[in-house]
């Protein structure tokens, strides 16, 4: 196994008293898409918000053990949550472009970060929604409504504006669950491509989804990690009984 | 009975009652209006003249006009929104971005409804004993506008608390997820976004302000001249600045003494000025409300 990016140890995660993540370490190589996969409420979503730490804004949240990217750990307190989520972009379950225009919506991140220079913000534009695979269907409208695009549009939107802040990993909150199945086709082929630049994190229901798009997965249930490894391995020859028994379709 | 064929037979009556009591509702509500708006402007538009809109009350040159109140009403309108604004947009902000939900939020909420139905003339008691005599500000537009401030500021608070409550929360994780701060955040994504909302509250501010008399009696007075010409840009500035500490009564003020004082057709005459003034300001905020919307 190569070199891991991410490696999160021994990390609990509490809401209020509800012990949400519990005791979970695993590595996630770089340059490759991992699938979090798992019932509904195991703890996958709030497992990939810690590698941005999205939980921070939760009230009562409490979080122990160490999440390293590149061997910085998220949660020390010198850490710069804003250099952070530069850092590890994130795409939602719901598509939110913000109510602009499309172009100001990519933009949005970059002038965050202090670019202002016109030019330089026109090239983010165009690269990004090229990226995304967007920029043919929206290049005449850049400046209309992004709420007036399709759902399916709108959630390439919401990766490249992702992408317009020059992310290296990029964590999805099942991005698919809210569109038709053309415009899940085109989201995945997009998760395809970015993992030549980008390591990717996954959030998905859909196992069909995690087999297609993923290098690795991870099951999780009722807040623990019950098993990860390459994709292939893990849905053919699962180890755990539990995987074995999620995978055949027979709970979740 | 014939339970094969789909038509009916007969409408059903109780049906047909009450879609016939709503209808006549509705018509007897735009009739009343209506009738209110043209009563008005029957009794008054004889008084409304160049002369009256641009002249001011003065018994020596024997000529009777508003402009002095027309400025005044302008001019505690700008103050009050100035003051009331960034105050009441400010605490909604708090209360629903920053605050955390219990019972000191509850307290300030129910504090504010509460505020907002208390009479007007008992705003004007506290405005003119705390900013007039208090504070030294005597009877003036300032004291004037501050009541006026604490009067509306229920209803800016709670319409942008509602503007706020209606973003989406996708809004709010797609900007703090680009590592926006929750300032930067709420400056950028979700102002923009309650500003229809916060528009609203302005607006009913400003027929609330247009339309108030009692709590402008005790505070504001009742001057109709109009600030000291300057003859220069900055002594205009100066003039106004002046003003801003010295007596002034506004348009529904003057209404009110001009009842008192028996002179009917003035009165009914300030009324068509004041309904037009409601009626343009209306249409400013609608359509400031619908470029918004548009441009988003």
């Amino acid at each position: 196994m190569e070199k891991s990016r991410i490696s999160v140890r021994n990390l609990n995660l509490y809401y209020g008293t509800n012990h949400a993540l519990k005791d979970v370490s695993l590595e996630i190589r770089g340059s490759a898409v991992t699938a979090l996969i798992g019932p509904s409420g195991c703890g996958k979503s709030s497992f990939l918000r810690c590698i941005n730490r999205m939980n921070d804004f939760v009230e009562g949240v409490r979080v122990e053990g160490k999440v390293l990217l590149d061997g910085e750990n998220l949660y020390d307190r010198r850490v710069d949550a804003t250099l952070l989520r530069k850092k590890v972009g994130m795409v939602f379950q719901r598509p939110n472009p913000f109510p602009m225009s499309i172009y100001d919506n990519i933009v949005y991140g970059p002038r965050l970060h202090g670019i202002r220079a016109r030019q330089e913000l026109d090239g983010i534009v165009e690269e990004t929604l090229r990226e995304a695979a967007l920029f043919g269907e929206v290049k005449d409208r850049l400046k209309k409504s992004a709420l007036a695009l399709s759902g399916g549009q709108q959630q390439r939107l919401c990766i490249a504006r992702a992408l317009a802040v020059r992310p290296e990993v990029l964590l999805m909150d099942e991005p698919t669950s809210a569109l038709d199945p053309v415009s899940t086709r085109k989201v995945e082929e997009l998760i395809r491509n970015l993992k030549k630049k980008y390591t990717v994190v996954i959030v998905t229901h859909n196992m069909q989804q995690a087999a297609r798009v993923c290098d690795d997965t991870a099951f999780f249930l009722a807040g623990e990690l019950v098993e990860s490894g390459p994709g292939d391995v893990l849905f053919s020859r699962p180890k755990d009984r539990r995987t074995r028994e999620y995978i055949a379709g027979r709970f979740g | 009975m014939d339970e094969t064929t789909l038509y009916r037979k007969r409408k059903r009556p109780a049906e047909a009652f009450l879609l016939s009591a709503v209808y006549g509702a509705a018509s007897v509500s735009v009739m009343l209006l209506c009738g209110m708006i043209g009563y008005l402007f029957f009794r008054g538009a004889g008084a409304v003249s160049w002369r009256f809109l641009t002249t001011v009350t003065d018994v020596a040159k024997k000529t009777s006009g508003i402009a002095g109140n027309m400025i005044n009403t302008l001019y505690i309108a700008a103050l009050t929104l100035l003051a009331a604004i960034p105050l009441g947009v400010g605490a909604a902000v708090y209360l629903s971005e920053y605050a955390k939900p219990g019972k000191l939020v509850n307290l300030i909420v129910f504090t504010t409804e509460t505020l907002a139905g208390i009479p007007s003339v008992l705003f004007g008691l506290f405005g003119m004993g705390f900013f007039g005599e208090t504070l030294g500000l005597g009877y003036s537009l300032l004291t004037g506008a501050l009541t006026l401030a604490l009067m509306v500021l229920p209803l800016i608070v709670r319409n942008t608390q509602e503007a706020l409550r209606a973003v989406p929360e996708g809004y709010r994780s797609g900007a703090l997820g680009l590592g926006a701060s929750r300032f930067y955040m709420i400056r950028t994504v979700l102002l923009p976004a309650a500003m229809p909302g916060i528009l609203t509250g302005v607006l009913l501010s400003v027929g609330r302000i247009v339309g108030e008399s009692a709590a402008l009696l005790f505070t504001a007075g009742s001057d109709g001249h109009l600030p000291k010409p300057g003859g220069s840009a900055f002594g205009t500035i100066r003039s106004l600045g002046e003003k801003m500490l010295e007596s002034g009564g506004t348009l529904a003020v003057e209404l009110y003494l001009q009842v008192q004082n028996g002179r009917y057709e003035t009165a009914f005459g300030i009324g068509c000025v004041l309904i037009a003034a409601a009626f343009g300001l209306n249409l400013l905020v609608k359509l400031a409300a619908v470029r918004l919307r548009n441009r988003a």
